[in-house]
């Protein structure tokens, strides 16, 4: 069954072409080119109804010019929903002619099978070291040969063990008021796994016993984003499945972009998935951000002393997508020593938005700039946010540009840390 | 287009600040007006020149080459006056965005036309001063934009528009010639006052490439009251009253039921959803006699119908209203798909008389059309709320429209109060101008650009 491009026309005459998007699109401001800001996608998209402009390879170039930071749909006066046309866009193109053949291979192979894609990271962990070096001061590593990754990027390792096959499936809580399940997602699956732990110890401190299902996958995005619906919904599926009938109060995500799609996302993605509306219905309904489950009733029991002047960055799905930016600030302002310090335009996009830093490298260099500049002008010690993509694209913007001194900690981990045992 | 021309144009302006692409091209096809040309318009090439050298030398190209150039900021104008053609060069001038200086001894500034309106607000006003001109789209229309359309805004009553703050400008005639016009003082008759011909020449005449303005004080305070009425007419006639007693507010807004509905229904902030109209007013200035001002408004707009008035206690409930204000189109768009704000502006005791004829339009041609009037200044944004995918609607639209002019000029108004006219009312241009009147525009456009290369078409058709 074909997405025909007529079935985005409703939302696409909703554009009044007032221009309002042109102050806030990061990309339009380093390409320039009206094409490049939402009112000119969102009237290539119109131009392709009509026949004016053919979906083409300039038309596709110009549909992956969007880091889906939905900046544009919160400033919009009409309420255009320009992320979800532009996704609708990418996915007529990936049925009309396909995927290109490196996101196919990850999306179409690797992401729909969890042991293949398991068994390529965990292989990818042991070979890394051959092929990356350190970087400065301990963050992340540099990669020795030039294998399609720009020189100059600073990679996180993978992880050794990922995080759900090293930790227990069920992790009691000091004082059990609640049982929640874990959706880890792959950053902190794969990649961070510290920021896990500082996950299950903050639910554990706070009344929680946490459940981390084995066989829980990716949560879809990545290739619902990029156009691949087909395999966003098998995703979306396997972990509607894997959830829905657990005996649990909640389901927490550390990640906006995960968070997203079990909450908002999942409606669309399955909208014609027979059979599943109520499962979605119910994820979405118990699935809460760790900082926004924690700032229910606030942080308990003996906080430590965390002396440390941060900043605190707005991931774009956790800050527009699922509307949280006070509880992060208000959990870490708790913390005794914590001196929060507010960042210029917190909300703004650090040019990650998960594959595009893989695909448009330099582009998302460039818009990553504005916000290496911005932490640094914080004079903050640590940058804090609650993405693992976001801090792996903002570690890199500080190690090229020499400020490797500044760290960068999810949420959970410097909350965590008001609840270290004395060493 | 001529593969030496393109070129040139790339040594001009550099390889990186052209666009030829097909799919780019087309982006210029359309602005912020209901007025879209699509594939048969699309230009030829897009340029984004750096200095004022790269514009001259570009123009000079174009008069060359006889190739019709299209100066553009944001293309956030709503007349169509950006509107790309299939022979054209649009030039975009947002790279000259640089405030040049802020004067505060003299009062005066100096900027180059790409920069945000907005943003050069927030700049004067850190240094207490103030730049009044507020069109809708200040967040991110250019200052360049705003002196080629003359741009206006709600605080039109008070402090007038873009015209009465422009000092002078550095402009680039077709020719390439670079001419600097106006002055930096309040006063200079030093011969014809070509800075007041170039503002709002809508770029027919010349390329804007240095603005010079002058500033005010930055009014110390300001408060904001609503004024509920159950009858449109009364409220319209309250308008004129509150000048005849003395005042001149900022900001006087009307607002019509089919507004307060849609915004209450959007934002939610507790709008009279029942009342027929409200007057949203805003006084500024010196703190201590502010309350008197408003006390005042208060007591005419009970004496001429209001049931109620409420005065905003504080900054948050002041902001709720105005939040609520700028929100209006948007929450009208929900309504239908298509938006037609029109901008006929009429005397202010006229507005009670058009009001009414607006009302008896829009039932004879069985179409929406909402009001909300910077009525302060006369300025009546007749909203037509429609669909442009419905041709048969589109074609009552278009002559509900053409009434609204004839009712319009009849009043004594002019068919665009700060819109400008573009490619939307250029063959109604005649009704308010007469024949003399276009002839002799044609004459001065003739003269200052003989191969008729700038913005062909706009104003005043080919």
């Amino acid at each position: 069954m074909s997405l025909q491009w007529r079935e985005l026309e409703k939302e696409v005459v909703r554009c009044i072409k007032c221009g309002a998007c042109q102050t806030v699109c990061p990309v339009f401001k380093e390409l320039e080119a009206e094409s490049t800001v939402a009112r000119g996608k969102v009237n290539l998209i119109k131009a392709v109804i009509r026949g004016d402009v053919e979906p083409n390879e300039n038309f596709s170039e110009r549909m992956s010019w969007c880091l889906a930071c939905k900046a544009c749909v919160e400033n919009c006066p009409s309420g255009v929903k320009v992320d979800q046309l532009v996704i609708g866009a990418r996915q007529k193109l990936v049925e009309d002619k396909g995927l290109p053949f490196l996101k196919r291979m990850i999306f179409r192979i690797g992401l729909r099978n969890r042991r293949l894609f398991d068994l390529g990271l965990g292989m990818g962990s042991v070979f890394q070291h051959l092929l990356f070096r350190p970087a400065a001061n301990g963050q992340g590593m540099l990669p020795r040969l030039p294998m399609g990754l720009d020189k100059r990027r600073v990679l996180t390792p993978l992880a050794a063990k990922n995080f759900t096959n090293r930790s227990s499936e069920k992790n009691k809580a000091l004082n059990e008021e609640k049982t929640v399940a874990f959706f880890t997602g792959c950053m902190i699956n794969y990649v961070n796994p510290e920021i896990g732990d500082a996950v299950l110890k903050l639910l554990q401190n706070n009344g929680s016993t946490v459940v981390v299902p084995k066989n829980q996958h990716c949560c879809g995005t990545p290739a619902y984003v990029n156009g691949d619906l087909s395999t966003a919904k098998e995703l979306a599926k396997a972990t509607v499945d894997t959830f829905c009938d657990l005996k649990v109060d909640a389901i927490i995500t550390a990640c906006g972009s995960c968070g997203l799609a079990l909450r908002n996302e999942y409606f669309e993605i399955l909208s014609d998935e027979p059979g599943y509306q109520d499962k979605v219905n119910k994820i979405a309904k118990k699935t809460m951000d760790i900082a926004e489950y924690l700032a229910q009733k606030g942080l308990r029991g003996e906080l430590k002393q965390v002396k440390k002047v941060v900043t605190y960055h707005e991931s774009c799905h956790l800050g527009r997508g699922l509307k949280i930016k006070k509880q992060p600030r208000d959990l870490m302002k708790s913390v005794p020593g914590v001196d929060l310090k507010e960042i210029k335009d917190p909300g703004r996009c650090c040019g990650a938005a998960g594959s595009f830093s893989l695909s448009h490298y330099d582009l998302s260099m460039k818009i990553n700039k504005y916000k290496t500049d911005d932490i640094v002008n914080t004079g903050a010690q640590v940058i804090v946010t609650g993405c693992a993509a976001c801090m792996m694209h903002i570690k890199d913007g500080l190690n090229q540009s020499d400020n490797s001194q500044i760290k960068v900690m999810h949420t959970a981990e410097l909350l965590a840390e008001a609840y270290k045992e004395e060493s | 287009m001529d593969a030496k021309l393109v070129e040139r144009l790339k040594e001009i302006v550099g390889s990186e600040h052209i666009f030829d692409k097909y799919e780019d091209r087309y982006c210029y096809t359309y602005d912020a007006s209901f007025i879209t040309v699509g594939k048969k318009e699309v230009p030829e090439l897009i340029v984004y020149p750096g200095s004022k050298e790269e514009v001259a030398e570009v123009l000079k190209l174009a008069n060359e080459y006889k190739i019709p150039i299209i100066p553009r900021g944001a293309g956030s104008n709503v007349s169509g006056g950006t509107i790309s053609r299939s022979d054209a060069i649009v030039m975009v001038l947002t790279r000259m965005n640089k405030i040049i200086n802020i004067d505060r001894k003299n009062m005066i500034a100096e900027l180059e036309p790409g920069v945000i309106t907005a943003e050069f607000q927030t700049q004067v006003e850190k240094l207490d001063l103030f730049y009044p001109p507020d069109p809708a789209s200040k967040a991110f229309s250019t200052m360049g934009g705003n002196v080629a359309e003359c741009a206006g805004g709600p605080r039109g009553a008070k402090y007038g528009v873009t015209r009465d703050y422009v000092l002078g400008l550095e402009v680039v005639l077709p020719s390439g010639q670079i001419l600097n016009v106006g002055a930096r003082t309040m006063k200079s008759v030093a011969g014809y006052d070509l800075t007041r011909l170039f503002v709002g020449s809508e770029g027919t005449l010349c390329v804007i490439t240095k603005i010079i303005v002058k500033l005010l004080p930055l009014p110390e305070a300001k408060k904001t009251m609503l004024a509920i009425f159950d009858d449109l007419y009364k409220a319209s006639e309250t308008v004129a009253q509150v000048f005849m007693a003395g005042i001149i507010p900022t900001t006087l807004e009307l607002l019509d039921n089919i507004y307060i509905k849609n915004i209450e229904d959007y934002v939610k902030i507790g709008l009279p959803i029942d009342a027929e109209a409200v007057l949203l007013i805003e006084v500024d200035g010196d703190a201590l006699v502010l309350d008197k001002q408003i006390n005042t408004i208060s007591e005419i707009c009970k004496e001429y119908g209001a049931r109620d008035v409420k005065v905003a206690q504080n900054e948050k409930e002041a902001e709720d209203l105005w939040v609520a204000r700028r929100s209006a189109f948007a929450a009208v768009s929900r309504v239908r798909p298509t938006i037609i704000g029109e901008d006929c502006t009429v005397p202010r005791d006229k507005i009670p008389e058009v009001v009414k004829k607006i009302r008896e339009i829009s039932a004879k041609y069985n179409i929406i059309i909402a009001v909300l009037g910077h009525a302060g200044d006369g300025n009546l944004h007749a909203t037509i709320l429609t669909d442009e995918r419905d041709h048969e609607e589109m074609a009552r639209v278009e002559r509900a429209i053409e009434e609204i002019f004839i009712a319009t000029l009849e009043a004594k108004g002019t068919l665009t109060g700060e819109h400008g006219v573009g490619r939307a009312k250029g063959k109604y241009l005649h009704l308010e101008v007469g024949k003399e009147g276009i002839d002799l525009m044609k004459a001065l456009k003739k003269t200052m650009d003989p191969n008729n290369i700038l913005n062909p078409g706009q104003m005043l058709g080919e």
